[in-house]
């Protein structure tokens, strides 16, 4: 009798620390989360490389269990899971996957036409109108410019940026940007719609021109010397961005060019993705807060997108006839890279089936991807 | 002649590999000088009656060591003094771990004139009458680090002390042309009622930069008109720097052709000017009239034929040698 008391004894503490015991509904809700991202990523192909790894990952934070120092869970320190995360904290995962990302970008639709750099300067509207936003809805400076950056749609940008400014939102912050960068193609058709008339969508761009290695080459140099100067903080980010780019244009460091933007950016995707993830945990992460944080990144993307496409037509009054801009290539002002120039190129090719805006649309867009990491210095320089 | 260009070329590498090593090694030289340099003297208390008392529960005058920077720096090796005749009076000694100084952090130095105490106690002491010189040299006993001299008539356990923790007279001026609300005074050193050894000078309660945007911003449009403005700034000037760059790339290219082809300036600017769409045309008539391929029968490649040699990247010099059996 003793020992079957000892059976059953052992049996209810063990069961005190199964996943059944400690689960509440915030953790049955976050899965339910985890489980609409997965399935965004395999049914509707949302950014699956990244809508997967952040929803897998959210699966994993909301395995509820007993807190008894098992080192388990994200948050707690020594944990593998804390361990991998400190690429997050510590805002080392950021400017690698930057690092990849200059390695894959062709920079020559911003280099043939370098007005379309200004796009992505006014789609950076987006962030700001989110932080004023953010700061009528109560939140503080440093924590309305860690949420503004949402705006910048560019996912190691909001990390970094959070991570350095308002570190207790930054899951919040991070899967919201995630997120809205996965649903850029129910975001911005609507307002692009809205902001153009038929014959503004019927513009033809002069082709690019062909660009040569040597300004290939010079881009990044001159790109990383002139932003960083004026906002050393953007430094992590842009130095990265246009190293990789160097790597890439140079000719002569193909290896080193070829692990940026292949493996080693797919090992960072894989680490930031489920970490993040599984940094939403449902005590830490279900709040107001995260909810204001979703409401703010969704209008982000609105303002940015109404930006990048009114930009262009104020833009086009000032341009002759032959020079005009699609504004249908505004919305890839936002960076998204490659998705909303992705929506130029289909929006587009609605109203007339032969022309093709994808790569005009490519500038305003990796120069978006310049601005957002400009702005997030900015931010950084007045608010850190 | 081709004798010599060998002759000349073996002379040269040896020169390039000198000026990368010279080159590397002024950067790994500045780099420890910018550490150590970062060490600031930061307060002292010359009289000492009922203030802070060393691990020998006594109280003595000390100074107080600040590392401004964002690196821990290591003050071993380093000379602490007070006449600048001896620079070299008290080496700080090597091999204590407790030299290394966290980032933002101090170190107290006991001027108490018993250097077999240990590692933070002097070799000199502090005049309580008359002013006081004390210098941080660097470890080559030459380089000034940083100095101050204490002036007479300090009164007992008032320090005499940086306003803020590692500021020097440029960061003080900023503040006061810049920070309006600052209330610190013009005075870069001050007397402090309240010492404060090996703790910060000033505390910060609160971030400045937030809490002056939390005044004077509260709607945020001083943030969105500033920021975009510099984000624009930072555009419009690659903007303009890559027209430039594009007006002098076409030009070239016009020469160019106009030099190979022998045509005029027009004619070499229709040819230039020709999109990728154009080459992509050719390229696929060149397909479908030849049917060329080299891999697949739908795709047409065209290979770049310059060799971009490099030992690293050569696969022969990756394989191991086949062992020698004779």
């Amino acid at each position: 009798m003793d020992f079957l008391s000892f059976i059953g004894d052992n049996l209810q503490i063990f069961l005190s620390y199964t996943g059944f015991a400690n689960a509440t509904w915030g953790h049955l809700i976050m899965i339910a989360v985890g489980l609409v991202f997965i399935y965004l990523a395999i049914a509707k192909e949302f950014e699956p490389m990244l809508l997967i790894p952040i929803g897998f990952g959210i699966l994993i934070g909301n395995i509820p269990f007993k807190d008894a120092g098992l080192q388990l869970g994200i948050y707690e320190e020594g944990s593998v899971l804390n361990i991998l995360y400190q690429g997050v904290t510590s805002g080392w995962y950021p400017p690698l996957i930057f690092l990849g990302i200059g390695a894959m970008t062709d920079f020559s639709a911003l280099i043939s036409n370098p007005k379309l750099m200004l796009i992505g300067a006014a789609a950076q509207f987006g962030i700001f109108g989110a932080y004023t936003l953010a700061l009528l809805w109560g939140f503080d400076p440093s924590q309305a410019g860690a949420i503004g950056i949402i705006g910048g749609a560019d996912g190691p940008t909001a990390i970094f940026l959070s991570s350095k400014l308002a570190p207790n939102l930054m899951g919040a912050i991070a899967v919201s940007a995630y997120s809205y960068m996965a649903l850029v193609p129910v975001i911005q058709p609507p307002i692009m719609r809205l902001l153009t008339n038929k014959k503004e969508r019927l513009i033809r761009m002069k082709p690019p021109r062909v660009v040569s290695q040597t300004e290939k080459i010079i881009f990044p140099i001159v790109g990383l010397l002139l932003t960083c100067f004026l906002v050393p903080s953007g430094l992590p980010l842009l130095g990265m961005l246009f190293f990789g780019n160097l790597l890439k244009e140079s000719g002569v460091t193909r290896r080193l060019a070829e692990t940026a933007r292949g493996p080693l950016i797919d090992v960072i995707t894989i680490l930031l993705g489920i970490t993040v993830g599984a940094s939403t945990q449902a005590t830490q992460f279900l709040t107001w807060s995260s909810l204001k944080i979703f409401g703010l990144g969704a209008l982000s993307f609105v303002i940015a997108t109404t930006a990048g496409v009114l930009f262009v037509k104020f833009f086009n009054l000032f341009l002759k006839k032959d020079n005009k801009i699609n504004p249908l290539i505004g919305n890839a002002g936002v960076s998204a890279v490659p998705d909303s120039a992705r929506i130029s190129q289909i929006v587009g090719l609605e109203y007339d089936s032969t022309n093709y805006l994808l790569m005009h649309a490519m500038g305003p867009n990796v120069a978006g991807v310049i601005g957002s990491a400009v702005a997030a210095g900015i931010l950084l320089g007045f608010l850190g | 002649m081709g004798i010599d260009w060998i002759t000349l070329r073996l002379r040269i590498k040896p020169a390039i590999t000198t000026l990368l090593l010279s080159l590397l090694l002024c950067t790994f030289s500045s780099v420890q000088a910018q550490r150590t340099t970062s060490l600031k003297i930061n307060e002292i208390l010359v009289i000492n009656e009922t203030n802070f008392q060393d691990d020998y529960g006594v109280q003595h005058p000390w100074i107080e060591i600040y590392n401004a920077s964002a690196g821990t720096v290591n003050i071993a090796g380093c000379y602490l003094t007070n006449d600048i005749n001896q620079p070299r009076m008290y080496p700080v000694p090597k091999g204590d771990v407790l030299t290394k100084v966290k980032p933002n952090q101090h170190l107290l130095f006991w001027a108490d004139s018993q250097p077999t105490r240990g590692t933070f106690h002097l070799n000199f002491t502090l005049d309580p009458v008359g002013s006081n010189f004390i210098a941080l040299f660097d470890s080559d006993g030459k380089t000034l680090i940083d100095s101050v001299t204490v002036p007479a008539g300090q009164v007992a356990d008032i320090s005499y002390g940086l306003v803020h923790d590692g500021w020097n007279a440029k960061r003080l001026d900023e503040e006061l042309r810049l920070n309006q609300s600052y209330t610190g005074g013009d005075k870069l050193w001050i007397p402090f009622t309240q010492v404060t050894p090996s703790s910060n000078n000033f505390i910060l309660d609160k971030n400045d930069k937030v809490e002056n945007f939390r005044n004077n911003d509260a709607d945020g449009v001083g943030m969105t008109l500033t920021a975009m403005a510099v984000v624009f700034a930072g555009l419009i000037s690659l903007y303009l720097l890559f027209k430039l760059v594009g007006h002098v790339a076409v030009t070239l290219s016009h020469r160019r052709v106009m030099k190979a082809s022998g045509v005029s300036k027009e004619a070499a600017k229709d040819i230039t000017e020709q999109s990728g769409d154009i080459f992509a045309a050719i390229a696929m008539a060149i397909y479908e009239s030849t049917e060329l391929h080299d891999v697949e029968n739908t795709v047409l490649t065209i290979k770049n034929t310059a060799r971009n040699y490099s030992p690293w990247s050569s696969k022969i010099y990756t394989l191991r040698e086949m062992p020698n059996k004779k």
